[in-house]
């Protein structure tokens, strides 16, 4: 009994080394914080849940993946790359977040800088055969064996071998232990830094932070299932809500709706839903008469200054601008998804609904 | 975490997704059917062989094209590259290639086993399933050609499928056309990949030239990217060869782009960017690739041969097919429910043919199921590895297909015996007794071995659908005697021990 006293809602793995601090900032915009007592600890705690903290676990980023898959933490965050190598048709691992809008970066073919008759994927092909009618394959070095290959095959590339390196997968093609690699790239700098290339049609996975759960953990318990949704439901808010500005502005009118119909008829400032208009309680009386309404309107960033034009234009004053943290919305979409996730899929396995001998149907 | 006690239950295994525990009846069922098919074969001199499941990978790269190579169960053992055979053609060739070329031709095998491909499962698509074929290797031309086609239409008319669909194709056709085109042999190999594709609807021509000339390097001849603009090629290519490249190599350096790539030559790379710009946009010649390819599938009769003629390409694909085909009427009449149809955009997703291939398929409810395939594939010896090419021809069955589009068997009863002890004293009596029933021909005796007492060997009986039940007690011996029940009447005898057998035999056979 002990043992589950102490146990949190959920258990979070979140990425160590080259991720850590992307991460941590990003859950520190969705108002949760990690304290963590010392930074040598792979152990910590995160609070801003209403269900109660949550138990973190560092791990590193290729880990996470098989630490969810064996239930060992219910969440994790990692890379859309890892989950796309690792994941099979069998395992436990549902996408809970594909997009978390950080640690955006490619994973692409790169080949030498003095291969100058080489700029896409077509002259592979050639260059794999060319080195085959020689008597060599065409090595490939990479730490993606499974997207590599099913990319290159998918290709009508079939001569290659992929081979393993250990240290910087760049400097393979220099050290000659591979041809070219197949590599994460966010800036492409290490790879000029190494006279590589990336060539036309030669980007195998566009990938980006994602949060993923254990399917058959979060079904177990409902309190995990429950902090899973609060922690979806900041993660949302926070995502819809980047680039967004609330205004506020003072406007004189006959009435809130008068006042709301010149705000709309601008097209400028729809705001979410509409403008919100609200009678302001003037502290001395307006000598030109009529009443005052104070206005707010959530518009993106990149429409702020031909919002607040509009604004001006419409006769409005004292113009505030907030960035907006959180914008929810009255379900969270994500949680919806996720639940669907995490229906059991037999009703859609073709093996289940074969009708005509009962022996070919599953025991 | 490993201080926290197991949330999660132990889960039951799982088969793996796309394969099937082949439970009884369904076994002995595909078993007699895998066994008529082969013994037909046996009768046309075809001899039984026996490859491994598992493979070299290399042994499949070679020529069996995309669509084979991406659903591939590949792995590496111990730096050993593998696979789960796809198919057993190529198996079967290497067979040959290895032990069997000093052999007088033609050789005649069949075969049987599962092959593996990983493919999205469906009612009638699994990833293990079984094929039964037959390859005929050392004879070219349309009498082989007829002989495959007469085996694989006789096979399903012997297990009782007589209404399907032959179609009837020759890859010699599009390989005609593509070769005159000039398109690389990797350009072609793209354009046959997609031809089954497109065949089945599932790929339009629009997106298949996209795709193909995509994977070309595009319209422009793939200079986007690249690190030398397009105008220098151009100019060098007025320039004899050696002077072109050397200016080419002297550039690049002052470029400092020092041309060196490991395994690559700086002379083989800057060739190959100079042919590269010589090379014409490959746009036009997938089109018409394509667009013959839809050519074929429209035209039907005679319209077929006129289209090869208008083209100036050589009808003789066209005649190999007639030929075959009209010496397959010679083996005798197909039957009123055979459809037969000639179609030279037939392509199969092996990339290993040359010459006539086949598929045939049997309405089902769900549309039309493919039961069997084949063709001609006359350089496969050579890609893998032999020093001439060797004419052959083969196909292949879907077994649980051919199952599944033949009509339901009668239910077979089995004639199963019960023979159960009525104490523990009585079991060695028991199975002399039992051990004699079995020497009656037919008869299926089982013996009580969990020697509960007659009544739960009774309960089992009922409940398993066997037909007699002999009970032997202490009395039953000192008389020389045994109870036999018969279990759909639920009458009792008690039979002298000489007679036992002629009256289990008229109660279950």
């Amino acid at each position: 009994m002990l043992a589950a006293e102490r146990r949190m809602s959920l258990r979070l793995a979140l990425p160590s080394k080259g991720m850590e601090e992307d991460t941590l900032a990003f859950l520190g915009q969705c108002g949760l914080s990690v304290d963590r007592t010392n930074p040598r600890q792979y152990r910590a705690r995160m609070r801003g849940l209403p269900s109660g903290p949550v138990e973190i676990v560092f791990q590193r980023a290729t880990d996470i993946f098989d630490e969810v898959n064996a239930a060992s933490v219910e969440l994790g965050i990692t890379g859309y790359d890892i989950v796309a190598e690792h994941r099979s048709e069998e395992d436990d691992v549902v996408l809970v977040h594909a997009e978390l809008g950080f640690q955006r970066c490619s994973l692409v073919l790169a080949v030498p800088e003095g291969w100058v008759d080489v700029s896409s994927v077509a002259d592979i092909a050639e260059v794999a055969t060319e080195l085959r009618a020689s008597g060599r394959e065409l090595r490939v070095a990479t730490k993606y064996r499974n997207l590599t290959r099913q990319f290159l095959y998918d290709r009508g590339i079939t001569y290659f071998e992929l081979v393993e390196v250990s240290g910087a997968l760049e400097a393979a093609p220099a050290l000659d232990t591979a041809d070219i690699i197949c590599d994460l790239t966010s800036s492409g700098v290490t790879l000029r830094e190494n006279r590589l290339k990336t060539i036309a049609g030669g980007t195998v996975l566009d990938s980006q932070a994602c949060l993923i759960g254990n399917r058959r953990a979060l079904l177990a318990d409902h309190t995990s299932l429950e902090a899973t949704r609060g922690l979806l439901e900041l993660i949302e808010a926070h995502l819809r809500s980047r680039h967004q500005v609330s205004l506020t502005a003072n406007m004189r009118g006959e009435s809130a709706e008068s006042v709301a119909r010149r705000v709309l008829a601008t097209g400028d400032v729809a705001g979410l839903r509409g403008p919100t208009v609200a009678p302001v309680f003037a502290k001395d009386p307006d000598p030109e008469g009529g009443a005052w309404f104070a206005l707010t309107v959530v518009v993106s960033e990149s429409g702020l200054l031909r919002a607040v034009e509009a604004l001006r234009r419409a006769g409005a004053t004292d113009v505030t601008a907030t960035a907006v943290r959180y914008v929810f919305e009255r379900d969270s979409w994500t949680f919806e998804a996720l639940k669907r996730q995490l229906q059991p899929s037999k009703a859609g396995d073709p093996l289940k609904t074969r009708t005509r001998t009962t022996a070919w149907s599953s025991s | 975490m490993s201080s926290e006690p197991a949330l999660i239950q132990a889960q039951a295994i799982q088969r793996v997704r796309g394969t099937n525990d082949v439970l009884p009846p369904a076994d002995a069922r595909l078993r007699g059917l895998e066994a008529e098919l082969r013994a037909g074969f046996e009768a046309f001199g075809y001899q039984g062989i026996q490859t491994p499941i598992i493979e070299p990978l290399e042994l499949f790269l070679r020529k069996s094209g995309e669509e084979i190579v991406a659903r591939m169960y590949a792995f590496s053992h111990w730096n050993r590259r593998l696979c789960l055979r796809p198919e057993l053609t190529a198996s079967v060739m290497r067979a040959f290639l290895g032990d069997l070329q000093g052999h007088s031709l033609p050789l005649r095998f069949h075969y049987a086993g599962p092959s593996f491909r990983y493919e999205r499962p469906s009612r009638a698509r699994f990833r293990q399933f079984t094929q039964v074929g037959v390859e005929l290797i050392g004879a070219a031309g349309p009498a082989a050609d007829a002989e495959v086609l007469h085996l694989a239409c006789r096979g399903l008319q012997d297990v009782g499928i007589n209404r399907y669909r032959l179609i009837v194709g020759h890859l010699g056709a599009v390989l005609q056309l593509l070769a005159q085109l000039g398109m690389s042999e990797h350009a072609q190999g793209l354009v046959l990949d997609r031809m089954e594709p497109i065949g089945r609807g599932r790929l339009d021509v629009d997106k298949a030239v996209a795709d193909v000339v995509g994977l070309l390097g595009g319209p422009a001849g793939g200079q986007a990217n690249g690190a030398v603009s397009s105008g220098l090629p151009d100019a060098l290519a007025s320039l004899p060869p050696e002077q072109a490249t050397a200016i080419a190599a002297d550039i690049l350096a002052r470029a400092s782009l020092p041309v060196e790539g490991g395994s690559r030559q700086a002379r083989h790379i800057i060739q190959r960017l100079l042919a590269k710009a010589n090379r014409p946009d490959p746009t036009d010649q997938v089109q018409a690739a394509f667009e013959f390819v839809g050519e074929l599938q429209r035209l039907r009769g005679f319209e077929v041969r006129t289209g090869l003629e208008r083209r100036g390409l050589s009808t003789a694909p066209l005649d190999e097919v007639e030929g075959a085909l009209s010496l397959l009427s010679a083996y005798g009449p197909l039957g009123d429910g055979v459809e037969v149809e000639v179609d030279l955009s037939l392509a199969r997703g092996l990339r290993y043919y040359t010459g006539l291939v086949f598929e045939i398929y049997v309405e089902s409810e769900e549309g039309p199921l493919q039961v069997g395939g084949g063709g001609r594939y006359n350089d496969l010896v050579r890609a893998l590895g032999g020093r001439a090419s060797v004419p052959a021809c083969g196909f292949s069955y879907g077994l649980e297909r051919v199952d599944l589009a033949r009509p339901a068997l009668d239910q077979v009863v089995q004639p199963r015996v019960l023979v159960a002890a009525v104490s523990e004293q009585d079991h060695p009596a028991a199975v002399a007794l039992a051990f004699k029933l079995r020497q009656v021909p037919g008869l299926v005796v089982e013996q009580d071995v969990r020697l509960r007492g007659p009544k739960a060997a009774l309960r089992h009986a009922d409940r398993s659908g066997i037909l007699a039940v002999v009970l032997l007690g202490q009395q039953e011996r000192d008389e020389g005697v045994a109870v036999l029940r018969d279990m759909r009447t639920r009458r009792e005898t008690r039979v002298p021990l000489d007679q036992l057998a002629g009256a289990v035999r008229a109660v279950v056979l």
